[in-house]
């Protein structure tokens, strides 16, 4: 059962067409809205005319700032709008909702909305938004600052004077948009229960009920969510994006309610990756010991707090990747501006970092003469190692076992050469990645197993709150309590997306569901086989699970606990590049993960893949680009997303199972995991197979044939 | 308005529509065959293929008017009802799918290019996808089950 590639039992819908995604709930007689968004980045509302929009026939409501109970949301800090009353401060914020009798009357009449700015001057970028004389965004938060951290450990002066070699750069990555194939949709009504009811797709129930409750100004048990199938998240699904304007209109209006998005709707105005500008300098002795790590991290944040806060944290802990560093002097700020906000994206943050520190620690071996995979053996993360917050890490450090694994598959490869004119080369790079939330966040998943039948048990019924976003955490949660009680499959059935029927499991997100709800369904399904030996019928049990806990991380010099779990990668590139136009292409892909344990063996090699796949457009192509707070890229035809064509032809996943102390049957995170080595490994191929370093996400061709020509010149150093 | 005529997965409707209404649109919303998706408004993703006397397309590129007399089937009449297509059966065997938004889309597509290639190489099958966009899978699985699927068809031995 653990470990068995069993196939997913939802296939059977998705190959059909019988699954009904939330675009697939709207049903004749319902209204639709439609949203009138800002269009302009920074402006003060003076006046919103509705009356021309409520003319238009079929216009059953306009609905403004006036009509929201409680008018703000956000998943930590509640800084939002839901329709904007004074400022609006990017281009997507939300200024009025159509409710309609059809989509056609909903959409002609937001553009009879007249809405009276006052532009204001505009915050572009994180340099605009720390100059002194910034306006701010949000008053109340000086200096444009959403979070400003520090962490400090040894002496770094000594440290980089220690140093034989030292060497700086600036890495520069883009924003990327999640592309979840699904656009947002879902509907609403109130029941005959007086709750309001939202049919959608999200990441966490019980979240997206919570801000809904305070929105509305009610009790959490008046407000139900249910999720239908979800397709695709990837963390674009953590902030509320149609869920709260679904229950506003719904309870408002008293009608049932429906909304789809278009594409450029969800891409103009969903947060997306956080863009980053991270100024590091390392120092390392001549045997390849690393003495002092130096960075500084500026995170475009946006016009909204989203996870920010939490996504600089991250970035900045691991500035100094997955290597033992005796000092550090870290600084991560996350910023306001005018541009689309930021916030959760598979990895959280990792990826940027790691794409600057894996980079800098291949620069530093190629600079010593030291191979770089040396280089990282001799520093890399070992059972007992402190991290920069000065504290052990979490046991089950098995980076160095990704690298062997790696290496030793490396090794195997047959040689190829490349196209005629093309260079081939190959590169390396390992990975680090908490699992669940950190810096204190409370940390849980509640799950309910009841168990019935005559002489023998016949039947569990699992209750808990988890969204299968399409990673498979269903039949995961189902193979886990099957192995737990010894049941089969068909036996096990999961109750998981309806906030009223279910305990709260936390967020699919940060690689935790498998950890900490399968944990909380193993836990849950034992209680309940003792309880059934004590002749309870049907026996029934309750568990939450809370892992170890962790700690913010002290303002003055950043000590603390931060996380209970990491998850560990180490990955292999081959690339083949053509100098001429510096297009890169991706042959062969090894990429290595520890997980623990394998629950179902099929759907972690899917996750592999499909982050990898991910990760290739991260590096390779997805350049989400905004210009004077207006957004360019809200659409397919100019966002570029890997296709089949680009996609690596080999790609060889290895799985390590080391178990962890504290998922069920030691399964671990690892989701997120293949993102975070795999574009500091491209950059060190294509140096490997031109001599040229590329310091910018995505490294496009424009970028490589630049970088490629500037290294014939002899200009690069080193 | 127009009166059009239409076959969708072998029976015969006719239906009223606006002359602007996409074919998508008039799939999902006039006959409730919400399988058929719309993941882009561009012509981008592939979700929406279908095909129309045999041959796919994107159904948000032709209007409803468009296939007046014409036939269409979508992912619900690929096969039988009760049972699966050899591609339905390969995405299913081969973990073809996560979030399965793009999976009508992928079928519709393979079925069409199995039909004019049916022993093809996995850069054919790369190739023959190119316009179907996938944001879970990395395309891998993908591959691996129109090839258990043109196996199938070809009645040679498969394995997922
Ligand atoms: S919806 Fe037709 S191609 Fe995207
Ligand atoms: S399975 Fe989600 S887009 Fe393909």
């Amino acid at each position: 059962m653990i470990g068995a590639s069993l196939p997913r039992p939802d296939a059977v819908g998705k190959v059909t067409g019988a699954t009904a995604y939330p675009g697939d709930l709207v049903r004749a007689g319902m209204a639709h809205l439609a949203v009138v968004y800002a269009g302009r980045p920074h402006a003060r509302i003076r006046h919103i005319d509705t009356s021309a929009a409520r003319a238009l026939p079929g216009v059953l409501a306009v609905l403004t700032a006036a009509d929201v109970p409680f008018n703000r949301f956000g998943l930590i800090d509640a800084d939002a709008p839901v329709l904007c009353d004074d400022v609006v401060r990017y281009v997507g914020d939300r200024v009025a909702l159509v409710v309609a009798d059809d989509p056609a009357s909903a959409r002609a009449a937001t553009a009879l909305v007249r809405v009276d700015y006052e532009d204001l001057p505009l915050v572009g970028d994180v340099h605009a938004a720390l100059h002194p004389d910034a306006p701010l965004l949000h008053p109340h938060r000086p200096g444009n600052i959403v979070h400003r951290l520090q962490i400090r450990r040894g002496d770094p002066d000594r440290g980089f004077a220690e140093a034989d070699i030292v060497l700086s750069e600036t890495f520069r990555t883009s924003w990327q948009e999640h592309a979840f194939l699904q656009p947002e949709a879902g509907v609403a009504w109130v029941d005959d229960d007086g709750r309001i009811v939202v049919e959608t797709a999200g990441q966490w129930l019980h979240e997206d009920r919570r801000q809904i409750a305070a929105m509305l100004r009610l009790p959490e048990d008046r407000v139900v969510v249910r999720y239908a199938a979800i397709g695709g998240a990837f963390g674009g699904r953590e902030d509320l994006g149609v869920q709260h304007l679904l229950a506003l209109a719904a309870w408002v209006c008293r009608r049932h309610v429906a909304l789809v998005w278009r594409r450029d709707e969800s891409m103009a105005t969903r947060h997306k990756r956080h863009p980053f500008t991270i100024e590091t300098r390392w120092g390392a002795r001549r045997d390849g010991t690393i003495t002092a790590v130096a960075a500084r991290l500026l995170a475009d944040g946006g016009a909204y707090a989203s996870t920010s806060q939490e996504v600089v944290k991250i970035a900045t802990l691991f500035a100094t990747g997955c290597y033992e560093v005796a000092n550090v002097a870290l600084e991560g700020l996350a910023l306001y501006t005018n541009n689309v906000p930021s916030g959760a994206f598979r990895g959280f943050g990792s990826p940027q970092a790691q794409f600057a520190s894996e980079s800098m620690v291949t620069r530093l071996a190629r600079a010593l003469g030291i191979d770089p995979v040396e280089m990282r053996r001799r520093n890399l993360y070992r059972e007992g190692s402190i991290e920069p917050s000065g504290e052990p890490l979490p046991p089950g450090v098995s980076v160095r076992a990704c690298l062997d694994a790696v290496v030793d598959e490396l090794a195997r490869q047959p040689q190829s050469a490349p196209p005629a004119g093309w260079r081939r080369g190959w590169g390396v790079a390992c990975g680090i990645k908490n699992v669940g939330y950190s810096f204190g966040y409370p940390e849980q998943a509640t799950a309910t197993v009841e168990l019935s039948g005559a002489d023998v048990i016949e039947r569990a019924v699992v209750r808990t709150g988890v969204a299968d976003v399409g990673q498979g955490s269903h039949l995961a949660m189902r193979q886990i309590a099957a192995a737990a009680l010894g049941l089969a499959l068909g036996q096990v059935h999961l109750i998981s997306d309806d906030s009223a029927a279910t305990p709260d499991a936390g967020s699919a997100s940060a690689s935790r569901l498998t950890l900490v709800a399968g944990r909380a369904v193993h836990d849950a399904a034992l209680a309940a086989l003792a309880r059934w030996h004590d002749e309870e019928r049907p026996a029934c049990a309750t568990v939450q699970f809370r892992p170890r806990a962790t700690t913010p991380l002290a303002a003055a010099d950043g000590a603390g606990r931060p996380n209970y779990c990491y998850g560990y990668t180490a990955q292999a590139l081959e690339v083949d590049v053509d100098p001429a136009t510096g297009a890169c292409r991706v042959v062969t892909i090894i990429s290595a993960h520890d997980v623990g344990r394998a629950i179902n063996r099929q759907q972690v090699e899917g996750q592999i893949e499909g982050a990898l796949a991910q990760a290739l457009g991260y590096a390779l192509m997805e350049e989400f680009q905004m210009r004077d707070g207006q957004v360019r890229t809200a659409g397919f035809s100019t966002y570029l997303l890997p296709t089949a064509l680009d996609m690596a032809p080999r790609i060889i996943p290895l799985i390590l199972e080391h178990a962890d102390d504290q998922g069920p049957f030691g399964a671990r995170g690892m989701s997120e995991m293949p993102l975070v080595p795999f574009a500091p490994a491209l950059a060190a191929a294509i140096h490997d197979a031109t001599g040229a370093w590329l310091s910018r996400q995505p490294m496009t061709p424009e970028r490589v044939r630049a970088a490629v020509r500037r290294a014939t010149a002899g200009e690069e150093q080193p | 308005m127009s009166t059009i005529t239409v076959t969708v997965n072998g029976k015969a409707h006719t239906s009223t529509v606006e002359p602007r209404t996409l074919l998508v649109h008039y799939l999902r919303e006039h006959l409730n065959l919400t399988g058929t998706h719309i993941g882009c408004d561009t012509s981008q993703c592939g979700a929406c293929v279908v095909h129309v006397d045999g041959k796919s397309i994107k159904a948000c590129t032709v209007l409803a008017v468009q296939v007046d007399g014409a036939s269409v089937t979508t992912i619900e009449g690929l096969a039988p009802a009760g049972e699966l297509h050899p591609l339905q059966e390969g995405f299913w065997e081969c973990h073809g799918l996560q979030c399965g938004y793009c999976t009508p889309g992928m079928i519709m597509a393979a079925a069409d290019l199995l039909q004019q290639n049916p022993n093809p190489s996995d850069d054919e099958v790369r190739h023959g996808l190119e316009g179907n966009l996938c944001r879970c899978t990395g395309y891998h699985n993908i591959v691996r089950a129109v090839q258990y699927a043109a196996a199938k068809m070809r009645g040679d031995e498969v394995t997922a």
